[in-house]
């Protein structure tokens, strides 16, 4: 080996030896990623951050999986998300619920164990609409002969929900404040299937629930759909009226999104980002969405945390109505 | 009928496709072995393997799947006979008489009993969903908040039955239960209650962990205190089988169980659990030697065994019939059927019979191959007892964390199983039975939750409890055996309880 070829070669290795450093910091990921999921297994979380986690691995070229943190309503899961270190391989699929704890804990007195300020939105993946469902007993058959039936007796419809300051409690909340003078008896579940169940055996009149957990009581015409909480007709349901084709400005969607924890770097959650759009927009993602009966309801960054902002305002104004019970 | 037999055997078609076979046999290993492991229960095995079946068609993910759920409860009995531990929160009962039996020498025997007794109860619920799952499934929806009160006041007045200590013990350990499950996020105002700002409390105490500790670990940890002689048991093959006149003793309960068990199985909520504690207690209330009950029963574990199994199956009806998840257990194959497109319900019989008859078939060739699985097995089971100890609990302790942490993947749980452990051992050695403290522990949320959501529903009125027929029932026969207790006590009858309290008293 002569000289000229010994500094040839010390000069190349330094460089890969640069490059090669310059390339680990460019190319994160360079190892597993997990999403932390704050629901059981077998619900509406799972089955949505499973596809997108498929096909993350496939952009990324490094296993991304799901770690579920099920428990109290998805608040452990958000406060192990929050606990994580901020370095872009601990993420969380969460919902609506996450809008909530701070403002419940403010109302116990609590110190809030998670804030909305400990998350930064990096997508919303799916909005499913919730419909107002009466089962077939009730002779309801518009939402206004409804509305005027419950007006005459105060405090005497049953609705159920799948649990107290809960997605499917909420939307009831707002219902009542939009019509107003309206006053329904609040039955609490552990989860929308036992919500669903008691309104099916008529122990409970009435049920907020999504379109896709009701449609096929819906179609079976055990529950009948009075109203969907969205900007537009479900194409599932398009014989059900929107709330504002009825003259209540209401909207409200049990939606999945994704999060990362408070200070994880800018140049790491704008890769996150457009991975998860890329994600959002495959056939396979889009297969497994529909499956479960939902439509891809992709927004980024900007707009979910747009939309997010209004929805948390929404929740907060609920959960103060609703008061501390008892 | 006919329409039934012919869909049926259109189903087997399905079923005995090889391929199908396969995963049915797939599904009930990984359920004995699941149902084996200490902790680890149907849910956590389900919720491990379900993005595995992704990749397969709907009628294999659902056999797959269904075969690890009733193939757990028949590895359940396994360890609470051999070891006192709970497999899953439903064999609890069978820890009792079980262990009391394998402590007989008579292990090969209690497990071909459950054995037999899960096959049995097994196939006797896939014949009831097979012929009766539509009309029942409506009929499950009537069970609302009130019934399930009423249910449960039964299941209460039934702890006293329990346990075969004195019935002050009992009730203390009772009330220990109810107040343990009385942890947890309240359902109804969001308060949390006793939870030492443990988000980890919000669901209350697991009753596995806690079931795990105070029987396993409790005996575990007493072992050492124990006159250990480094004797192991080592049955011979003749003593594996029960004899003729255990199969008499088995016979009966196997049958009250089967049916108890469904009609349990397929209301709709977490009742499930409480159909071997209810069972349990039948048989003791129905056997004419009541007092052999903890020491070693036959019926103690004929009864409890077969009611799991056929509760199991009966959770498939409201399933099935009407898309409505029975549990958590049911809500992960409603979800696991979604991903392929195919949503349970009304519709699943007209729109996906392959799926919907291939499932309800592949079910009785997995009861047949479970028994074919597991019979063998008891004389290999039995041999783990020939392990010494010292190796032998080390490991029974390593998987009990293991397990336990896997549930909820929450290591809250495993500290709760630890301390539990230390008080299970305190409760054996003052003579306490552990099993009334379970059972209050599962009652209590459920009780307290449907009690209060009765009074929602009729605005604060006791009535609702006697004024709907089947919650009026359930209430009459507490109201009945109330009656009988306290007739018999103004009698100054010294029934066998207080005969016992004597004699125990004389002991110490």
């Amino acid at each position: 080996m002569d000289r000229r070829s010994f500094v040839i070669g010390t000069t190349a290795s330094a460089a890969a030896l640069a490059t090669g450093s310059a390339f680990a910091q460019e190319t994160y990921p360079t190892r597993t990623i997990t999403i932390i999921n704050a629901f059981p297994p077998g619900g509406v979380n799972d089955l949505v951050t499973r596809p997108v986690a498929a096909s993350l691995e496939q952009i990324f070229k490094h296993p991304v999986v799901v770690d579920t943190k099920a428990g109290a309503g998805g608040q452990i899961g958000a406060q192990v998300a929050s606990a994580a270190k901020p370095d872009g391989y601990s993420l969380l699929s969460h919902n609506n619920g996450i809008s909530g704890y701070a403002e419940v804990d403010k109302l116990f007195g609590r110190a809030p164990k998670t804030t909305r300020a400990d998350f930064i939105p990096l997508a919303r993946l799916v909005a499913d609409p919730v419909v107002v469902l009466v089962n077939d007993q009730q002779p309801y058959k518009t939402l206004k002969e409804f509305v005027d039936d419950a007006k005459k007796k105060p405090d005497t419809i049953v609705y159920s929900s799948g649990g107290l300051y809960g997605a499917t409690h909420i939307p009831v909340v707002l219902f009542e404040k939009a019509v107003g003078g309206l006053k329904l008896r609040h039955l609490p579940t552990n989860g929308g299937g036992p919500a669903i169940t008691s309104v099916l055996g008529n122990n409970a009149q009435l049920t907020v629930q999504t379109v896709s957990a009701s449609l096929s009581h819906v179609k079976s015409g055990k529950l009948r759909a009075l109203a969907i909480l969205a900007d537009q007709r479900s194409k599932a349901l398009p014989d059900v009226p929107t709330m504002k084709e009825l003259g209540y400005d209401l909207e409200y969607y049990l939606w999945v999104g994704l999060f990362a924890p408070k200070g994880t770097p800018a140049n790491i959650v704008s890769t996150l980002v457009d991975a998860i759009g890329k994600a959002a927009n495959t056939d396979q993602f889009k297969t497994a969405i529909t499956n479960i009966g939902l439509d891809v309801g992709y927004q980024n960054a900007a707009d979910f945390a747009k939309f997010w902002e209004i929805d948390a305002k929404r929740s907060d104004e609920a959960v103060l109505a609703i008061g501390k019970q008892g | 009928m006919e329409s039934t037999l012919v869909s049926l055997l259109h189903g087997f078609s399905v079923a005995f496709e090889p391929i199908n076979l396969w995963y049915a046999f797939i599904g009930c290993l990984i359920g004995t072995l699941v149902g084996v492991l200490p902790g680890i229960g149907p849910l956590s095995g389900i919720s491990i393997l379900l993005p595995i079946t992704f990749g397969l068609n709907a009628t294999q993910a659902v056999i797959m799947l269904a075969g690890i759920y009733y193939g757990s409860q028949y590895g359940g009995s396994t360890t609470s006979i051999l070891m006192r531990i709970p497999g899953e929160a439903s064999s609890v009962m069978t820890c009792v008489d079980g262990y009391a039996m394998a402590q007989r020498g008579r292990a090969g025997s209690a497990l071909c009993i459950a054995a037999v007794g899960s096959f049995i109860a097994g196939t006797f619920g896939i014949v009831m969903l097979t012929v009766v799952a539509p009309p029942l499934a409506t009929l499950a929806l009537k069970f609302g908040p009130p019934e399930y009160t009423a249910l449960l006041t039964l299941g209460l007045i039934f702890l006293a039955y329990m346990s075969s200590s004195s019935l002050i013990r009992t009730l203390l350990m009772a009330c220990t239960g109810l107040m343990l499950g009385m942890i947890g996020i309240d359902n109804m105002t969001g308060h949390f209650r006793y939870s030492f700002d443990l988000v980890e409390l919000g669901d209350g105490i697991g009753i596995v962990p806690v079931a795990v500790g105070l029987f396993g670990l409790g005996e575990i940890l007493s072992t050492p205190s124990k006159n250990v002689t480094g004797k192991v048991m080592a049955p011979k093959l003749r003593e594996l089988l029960p004899t003729t006149q255990e199969w008499r003793e088995a016979a009966m309960p196997i049958a009250r169980g089967s049916v108890l068990g469904f009609i349990i199985g397929i209301i709709p909520g977490s009742a499930h659990i409480i159909s071997s504690f209810l069972s349990y207690a039948l048989e003791k209330k129905l056997s004419k030697h009541p007092e052999q009950f903890g020491h070693g029963a036959v019926a103690g574990v004929a009864g409890p065994e077969s009611a799991n199994n056929s509760a199991s199956t009966g959770a498939f009806v409201p399933m099935l019939a009407l898309g409505i998840p029975t549990g958590p257990i049911t809500a992960v194959l409603i979800g696991a059927l979604m991903v392929h497109g195919v949503s349970a319900g009304p519709q699943l019989v007209t729109e996906h019979p392959d799926v919907f008859w291939g499932f309800v078939a592949s079910m009785y060739v997995g009861n047949l191959m479970l028994l074919l699985l597991n019979l063998p097995l008891v004389g290999m089971f039995v041999s783990v007892l020939r392990i010494p100890y010292a190796y032998l609990y080390p490991l029974i302790i390593m998987f009990c964390i293991i397990g336990v942490y896997e549930v909820s993947h929450s290591i809250v749980d495993v500290w709760i199983m630890l301390i539990m452990g230390v008080f299970g051992y305190g409760l054996r050695k003052f003579g306490f039975d552990p099993a009334p403290l379970v059972l209050g522990l599962v009652i209590a949320p459920l009780f307290e939750q449907s009690l209060r959501q009765s009074l929602i529903m009729s605005n604060g009125d006791y009535l609702i409890f006697f004024s709907r027929p089947i919650a009026l029932g359930l209430m009459l026969v507490c109201i009945a055996l109330l009656a009988m207790s306290a007739l018999s006590f103004f009698l100054k009858r010294n029934d066998w309880r207080t005969k016992l309290a004597v004699a125990e008293a004389g002991e110490t």
